[in-house]
């Protein structure tokens, strides 16, 4: 016999009568373990507001395999977590010449784990099947190349699926 | 996402895609003057398409409630919160 699914790939889940929760607590916390950032000092947002980052040429160069395996973990978190989507990806381009400054930025997300591992989706209970999208654009936002960044999400009903 | 839906047996016509910049909703609704705008890609005549078609309706929403907001650009620990809360990311303690 099967039970009630409470854990699978990472992911813990907890459903109630009024809707499901599913959240990477363990998940989180391990690899703020692994990196050796659980006793940082938290911070409340994953990103300074003038967070964008361009190619620093003149920084000192870092590992690349550390920088790539915390991308690699985090993109993971990012499933349950859209809320560090943008600062993650923004991260992520810099992976093939990685420089100090990137890393710093790296290391504010963590920081910002560090304050919220327990946040999860939260998927209520509903009896519509309604959808609706957000579109937003940053226009010309990257320092690098000017492109601009897009945005979107979204809902059936009140639950964010995409 | 429609389709899926479709094949579940729920079916919705204009789904609505909410957007803070009016310009961009008076261009799609509007086909003539595009002297400045030749620039604009195919995805844009894609969205247009849909939109001629009925499959959805581009409306407009004021910045505060654009929760796509947290996907283009970094914002401060208010205005983060806030989204955060909008697209259903609770702490766990906060649900039980």
């Amino acid at each position: 016999m099967m039970g009630e699914l409470i854990y699978f790939l990472r992911f813990q889940i907890k459903q109630l009568k009024a809707g499901t929760f599913i959240s990477q607590t363990k998940y989180t916390t391990d690899m703020l373990k692994k990196f050796d950032m659980d006793k940082a000092k938290p911070v409340k947002t994953p990103m300074p507001t003038i967070g964008h980052l361009d190619l620093d040429g003149d920084g000192k160069a870092i590992d690349q395999k550390v920088y790539r395996s915390m991308i690699g973990s985090l993109i993971y978190l990012c499933v349950y977590r859209p809320d560090i989507m943008l600062s993650v990806c923004m991260c992520a381009r810099f992976q093939a010449n990685p420089k100090e400054c990137h890393l710093m930025a790296i290391k504010r997300i963590f920081w910002y784990l560090v304050f919220t591992p327990n946040l999860g989706l939260w998927y209520p209970k509903g009896s519509t099947f309604t959808v609706h999208g957000y579109f937003d654009l940053d226009y010309a936002g990257c320092r690098v190349k000017q492109k601009s960044t897009s945005g979107t999400c979204q809902f059936l009903c009140r639950s964010l699926v995409s | 996402m429609k389709h899926t839906l479709r094949d579940f047996g729920c079916v919705q016509n204009k789904i609505p895609l909410l957007c803070d910049n009016e310009g961009a909703i008076k261009l799609a609704d509007n086909l003539v003057n595009h002297s400045r705008t030749k620039h604009i890609d195919i995805h844009h005549h894609f969205l247009r398409d849909h939109q001629s078609k009925g499959d959805i309706a581009i409306q407009h929403v004021r910045t505060e409630f654009q929760l796509a907001d947290i996907f283009t650009k970094p914002l401060d620990v208010s205005r983060f919160c806030a989204l955060r809360r909008e697209l259903n990311i609770v702490d766990s303690h906060n649900v039980a």
